[in-house]
């Protein structure tokens, strides 16, 4: 890969940058701006138990943080996120896919394939695809 | 595009993919492992065949020339020894055979392509794929040992790995190329004279330092070398430090070889760690009372020595780099497979319960002991020659200080050597009982036997075709 180092690589992530320092800014102002209204007298403060509960979306909020749950999931986790990869991958080789580059492109994903289909027919003889 | 020419590497890789689905059909998997050393024969013809060229295929990004065919040549070497010697320990991991010569070859296959590879994401890429069937086959046993050494090796490589994808983002960064001898030319351009250049410099010799276990990145060596099942332990001990210099060997000769600045401090930095590596090794076998962490710092000590060849900088070190791995792969294979057979039988991998072992087991104690005479570097054996070499370069490239202490060194490894020898041949056994061992072990020591001694009587052949694998490095 050759990259032309003459383009100002500073002021193209410069922009970046910008947006960061902008989310960073806009996240502390979120959390100040109420604390400034109480301070001014704008929000009033009636604290009850109800209020001062834990807010957890549609679950109680009792209980450990540390939750037990099948490993069996990691399999499942592990072999989607596999064939999810080679999904995403589809795509910038499919726009790529043209001139001189057509024959050599479809071998090479095609070796591709291959082997994830060998993983797959892997998993599947050892029973890594049976919820048991 | 021409496929011939990583015909090796596309066969290896095949092969090993045939092995994973011959493992899910057949019931009898001793045939897998026939399978896979025969088999082993297609990429080695195909290697054979592209002796004598000096071409770069994959738009430039894998080189084909007699340094990565020698190196390919010793990979395949290494893998027939592991296939052969790995029998005798397969008993103890029942249910998973199919997997374990698949993660072997699997990992060949990325040794092969790393020193192929000319092109930082290439020789990355190549590093992951033949590292991740190491960490899995580490943790092979699934005891508690095993599975540490598989958790440690993985993290600490994972880092290592990171440290060097940082090194390569620097270098790119710097000079906008990740082929190696782009990266060269914009190097000879001149202007790049920034500290993070170095900086990117010493994250790559960190990275690949981990490869070779050198000091200080050696902290998995021990742990994981006496946790792994022993013949993963040989595989890494010779297959990962050979696969280090190839990469070290290939990118800083290729990339930093110019210009003078550059190269100085690098090889400067590589004495150094040399001098530090061969000591630390040296000075913590002697306290070593298991056989697989002693042999795991005699791994690290003899990174050392091999380091003197890189710091030498000149073509007769480099050669001298290769003729030492060949000797050392030799030697450490024939001790680590003697070691499985006697380990097999004690159940047990400490120095004192090899006691007398050379009335219960005459041929396999005079083999073990030949080979860790050879890794001493005492005439005439193959460690004998690699050290006069790699010596003889350090010499001639103005290192005395660091041959002297490597000749230091030398002396203070025969003592930890030696006591495993005199503990076989000088104490009395415990029992009367022979030590088993199957045909394909036994071919292993009678082929590390004969080559060492070879090697050391008769080591020109080699280190001819040493000295032409490098005829093509600047």
């Amino acid at each position: 890969m050759v990259v032309d180092l003459n383009v100002n690589l500073l002021g193209e992530f410069g922009q970046i940058a910008l947006f960061l320092i902008l989310s960073v800014l806009f996240t502390i102002m979120l959390v100040l701006l109420p604390m400034a209204l109480r301070w001014v007298g704008l929000v009033p403060k009636k604290p009850s138990p109800t209020k001062q509960s834990t807010y957890e979306c549609g679950m109680q909020t009792i209980g450990e943080t540390w939750v037990r749950f099948n490993f069996r999931y990691y399999l499942y986790a592990i072999i989607f996120v596999l064939f999810d990869i080679l999904a995403v991958f589809l795509f910038p080789w499919a726009v790529g896919l043209r001139g001189e580059h057509r024959v050599f492109g479809l071998i090479v994903m095609g070796m591709f394939f291959f082997v994830l289909v060998v993983g797959l027919v892997f998993a599947w003889k050892k029973g890594a695809l049976e919820w048991k | 595009m021409n496929w011939y020419l990583i015909s090796p590497q596309l066969s290896l890789g095949a092969l090993a993919l045939l092995v994973v689905l011959l493992d899910l059909f057949i019931r009898e998997k001793r045939l897998l492992a026939v399978v896979g050393a025969l088999g082993l024969a297609v990429p080695f013809g195909f290697a054979v065949s592209l002796w004598g060229h000096e071409e770069a295929t994959l738009y430039g990004r894998l080189a084909v020339d007699g340094f990565s065919l020698f190196f390919c040549f010793l990979f395949l070497g290494i893998a027939f020894l592991t296939l052969l010697y790995s029998t005798d320990y397969l008993p103890r991991m029942p249910g998973r055979h199919g997997e374990y010569y698949a993660l072997i070859l699997l990992s060949t296959t990325g040794f092969t392509l790393l020193a192929a590879a000319r092109e930082l994401i290439s020789i990355y890429l190549a590093l992951e794929l033949s590292s991740l069937p190491l960490y899995a086959l580490a943790a092979f046993l699934r005891d508690e040992k095993s599975t540490e050494a598989g958790i440690k090796y993985l993290l600490l490589g994972a880092i290592a790995s990171a440290v060097l994808l940082y090194g390569m983002a620097l270098v790119f960064g710097l000079t906008g190329r990740t082929g190696l001898s782009e990266i060269a030319q914009a190097l000879a351009a001149g202007g790049i004279r920034e500290p993070a250049l170095l900086f990117g410099v010493v994250l790559l010799i960190a990275g690949f330092g981990f490869k070779i276990a050198s000091i200080p990145f050696h902290w998995w060596v021990p742990d994981v070398y006496e946790g792994a099942p022993t013949p993963v332990t040989a595989y890494i001990s010779v297959g990962s430090k050979a696969a280090g210099f190839a990469a070290i060997l290939r990118v800083f000769y290729e990339a930093f070889g110019q210009p003078g600045w550059l190269a100085s401090d690098w090889s400067l930095t590589i004495a150094v760690l040399s001098a530090l590596t061969m000591t630390l090794g040296n000075v913590v076998a002697i306290w070593q009372g298991n056989i697989k962490r002693l042999l795991g710092y005699s791994g690290i000590a003899n990174a050392g020595y091999i380091m003197v060849g890189l710091a030498a900088a000149s073509s007769l070190g480099r050669s001298g780099v290769l003729f030492f791995l060949a000797a050392y792969t030799l030697a450490n294979v024939g001790a680590f497979a003697a070691v499985i057979a006697i380990s097999n039988k004690l159940e047990s991998d400490l120095i004192e319960d090899y006691s007398g072992m050379a009335r219960r087991a005459p041929v396999l104690s005079l083999i073990l002991a030949l080979c860790l005479i050879s890794l001493t570097g005492i005439p005439p054996t193959a460690g004998f020659m690699a050290k006069l070499y790699v010596f003889n370069a350090g010499v001639q490239a103005g290192l005395l200080w660091l041959v002297i202490i490597g000749v230091i060194n030398s002396v203070i490894s025969a003592y930890y050597y030696l006591r495993v020898v005199k503990v076989m041949f000088l104490n009395q056994p415990a029992s009367e009982e022979g030590v088993p061992s199957s045909i394909p072990l036994r071919t292993v020591l009678f082929i590390t036997a004969l080559g060492v001694l070879l090697l050391g009587v008769f080591p020109y052949g080699l280190l001819h075709l040493a000295e032409k694998a490098i005829l093509l490095l600047p």
